[in-house]
């Protein structure tokens, strides 16, 4: 804060200008005024985004929606070992491992379901993957619904969402 | 006794004693191994728990060498630490390291010693590993995958030495050395879960416990195994209610480190569909689910003389309890029967109830089937049965109660319980705490380990509440006091105190109780 050299506060002694008063408002004011005439007459660097008509630009790292990786056939990558959901801190991985038809790939997510209401977005499922098989790089943000259950998304969603965050 | 210096610490040890006993004294904790198991012969194949002797050209391993007067041990030097680390790459080059889907993940022996020796940088590319058959089905509750193996050769030491059935065998040699089963035979002896317990790292795992849960989030209930008269102490692994297997506890009185496939799947009884979750009371044809003031009311209104049968599943504080309850009439147990099956001469006793020495020692009779039967015919208007299932197994049994009220106090829908006009839903083995007394005699706690399902009661409280309900007596507050009782009332406890029996149970001294051991 700059305090021109002035001790100002509570209890602090104020001079014959300050206690005219009408200089200091305008003093208070003039940060309000230069942005004003610089948005005014530089409207393009103006920092607020006209949401939702115009969507932000995130960074590529932004940790959206998540979404299941597939394998060449279409079946997850997934092999449910579960470290996702042992990662998870809010307990929001619920994931039912069964036997897999090809013996090379052994096990996989019979059920694999995100409650993303519960999710934080931490990202840690993504970074315990050891198959990258869960990734958060969709840049959804937006996860709307109009119902508390439908938050609540299972393999099959995951692995071939399309849809821009409605669910 | 022989005098010998570990890691500059000058220590005693028996003549004949491991050197890898006594390092494990003296470290604290065990050397690095894999093949070394205290119930098995050694094999020295591993070649981890390599240690430096004094006077010696080489490292020799400590699992195989017998403490010397005068031996100087050193365990912790750079020399032997980079010997455990070499070995510890030899048994990875050709481990597939498919951790994510391997269920020994968590609490496997290559895992925890590479997190301590592990080299960090592997040697080897990852295409140039020699592939073997994965899980390979080699018997009914085992499975095996011969690329996570590190040929340590504990489970076929112990099919060799400990059940004697040598099904398994290493076959080939050099990398293509692999664990297999013997030609024409499959791993179905009564034991084979052992293997999977003392394999180091993932090659012989569960089929039941395949793919249902990772071990890291298990918690662990100490208790007894209700599979048979033995008693086995086990260790039940349970999450979230639900158990998901059983492992054997030490104690070298009981079992050992070993127990029974069949006692391990015994867990799945008390998820079974056929649970009793609700109280229910005959209504015509039908048997409808009530509320507890119901069953009260119908309980009060028994009266009169009638027949009390307890089975041999029930703990020493319930049958003490259902005694007192009994009161003047006939308490028996029976069908003496039931509950049999074929033993071995390791652990499974022909025995397959896990209290019968209790009811000798409570003096209550075990009856045969049409004695029992006559028993009920004879009663007076009312049968009570706790446990058990005597009108399916005894058909002239069945015939006697039909015209009578039948109270029936179980876990499982049954067809006693079928036929009964009260049923009241009772706690399973592992949803309540008490007292088993195994064939020789020894006192060892169940625990609690997961909720009881629905409205099932603990056994204890309601024989205590129905008690209180018929006579004017007290009842018990807790188990503590009820086995204050107990232990006043049982001759054969010879004054033993029940409230300080601890997690590995406690010997009785045996006096003739007439008991089938």
């Amino acid at each position: 804060m700059r305090t021109n050299g002035k001790q100002h506060g509570y209890g602090a002694e104020m001079n014959f200008r300050e206690r005219l008063y009408v200089g200091e408002v305008f003093r208070g004011l003039w940060i309000t005024i230069k942005h004003l005439v610089r948005n005014i007459f530089y409207m393009k660097d103006m920092p607020t985004v006209q949401y939702p008509e115009v969507k932000p630009q995130y960074s590529d790292r932004f940790r959206g929606r998540h979404r299941l990786m597939q394998r060449d056939d279409g079946s997850p990558r997934c092999v449910a070992c579960m470290m996702c959901s042992t990662a998870c801190p809010a307990d929001c991985i619920h994931i039912t491992a069964a036997e897999h038809p090809d013996p090379t790939i052994e096990k996989f997510p019979e059920k694999f379901d995100i409650d993303l209401l519960r999710c934080v977005y931490c990202g840690l499922c993504e970074e315990a993957c050891p198959c990258d098989a869960i990734r958060m790089d969709t840049g959804i943000y937006e996860i709307v619904a109009d119902s508390r259950d439908k938050f609540f998304v299972n393999k099959e969603f995951l692995l071939n969402d399309e849809t821009n965050g409605t669910l | 006794m022989v005098k010998l210096t570990i890691d500059g610490q000058e220590l005693e040890f028996t003549e004949g004693t491991s050197l890898f006993d006594a390092c494990r004294e003296a470290r604290g904790e065990a050397l690095p191994h894999f093949c070394y198991h205290p119930d098995l012969p050694i094999a020295g194949v591993c070649r981890l728990c390599q240690v430096e002797i004094e006077g010696m050209p080489k490292l020799t391993i400590a699992c195989n060498t017998t403490v010397r007067d005068g031996m100087v041990v050193f365990t912790r030097n750079e020399r032997v630490r980079k010997a455990a680390q070499q070995t510890l790459e030899m048994h990875l080059i050709n481990h597939p390291v498919d951790c994510p889907i391997c269920d020994q993940a968590g609490e496997c022996g290559l895992q925890n010693q590479y997190m301590e020796y592990g080299l960090y940088e592997s040697e080897v590319e990852k295409g140039d590993k020699v592939t073997k058959a994965k899980a390979q089905v080699i018997g009914p509750h085992v499975i095996l995958d011969t690329e996570r193996c590190v040929l340590c050769t504990r489970c076929v030491r112990f099919c060799d030495h400990v059940t004697g059935t040598g099904e398994l065998g290493i076959f080939n040699r050099g990398d293509r050395a692999e664990v297999g089963i013997a030609p024409g035979k499959e791993l179905n002896n009564n034991y084979s879960l052992n293997t999977v317990d003392i394999c180091p790292v993932g090659a012989l795992t569960s089929r039941d416990f395949r793919f249902k849960k990772r071990v890291w989030l298990l918690k662990s209930t100490q208790t007894i195994c209700p599979g048979c008269a033995t008693g086995c102490n086990i260790r039940v692994d349970h999450e979230a209610d639900r158990i998901f297997r059983i492992k054997p506890r030490l104690n070298a009185d009981v079992n050992g480190r070993w127990m029974c496939d069949f006692g391990r799947l015994e867990y799945r009884r008390v998820h079974a569909e056929s649970r009793l979750d609700a109280p229910l009371l005959a209504d015509g044809d039908r048997q409808r689910e009530a509320s507890w003031d119901q069953v009260w009311s119908r309980l009060d209104a028994l009266g009169g003389k009638g027949l009390f049968v307890v089975s041999p599943w029930q703990t020493l504080e319930e049958m003490d309890l259902f005694k007192g309850l009994g009161g003047g009439n006939t308490v028996v147990s029976g069908p003496s029967e039931s509950g049999r099956g074929d033993g071995d001469e390791i652990l499974l006793s022909t025995d397959r109830t896990p209290n019968r020495k209790s009811l000798a020692w409570l003096g209550i009779d075990e009856l045969a089937g049409d004695e029992l039967a006559a028993r009920a015919r004879a009663a007076d208007g009312v049968v009570v049965v706790y446990g058990g299932d005597p009108v399916g197994e005894v058909p002239a049994f069945a015939e006697a109660v039909a015209g009578k009220t039948l109270v029936y106090l179980g876990t499982h829908r049954n067809a006693t319980s079928d036929a009964a006009q009260v049923v009241v839903p009772t706690s399973a083995w592992a949803e309540r705490d008490g007292i088993f007394v195994n064939a020789k005699g020894r006192l060892q706690l169940i625990r609690r380990v997961v909720a009881r399902p629905g409205e099932a009661r603990e056994d204890w409280r309601f024989l205590a509440d129905w008690q209180g309900r018929t006579d004017d007596q007290t009842q018990p507050a807790g188990l503590p006091e009820l086995r204050r009782g107990v232990a006043e009332r049982v001759a054969a406890l010879n004054g033993q105190d029940l409230n300080t029996i601890g997690a590995s149970g406690s010997a009785v001294a045996e006096a003739d109780t007439g008991g089938d051991a």
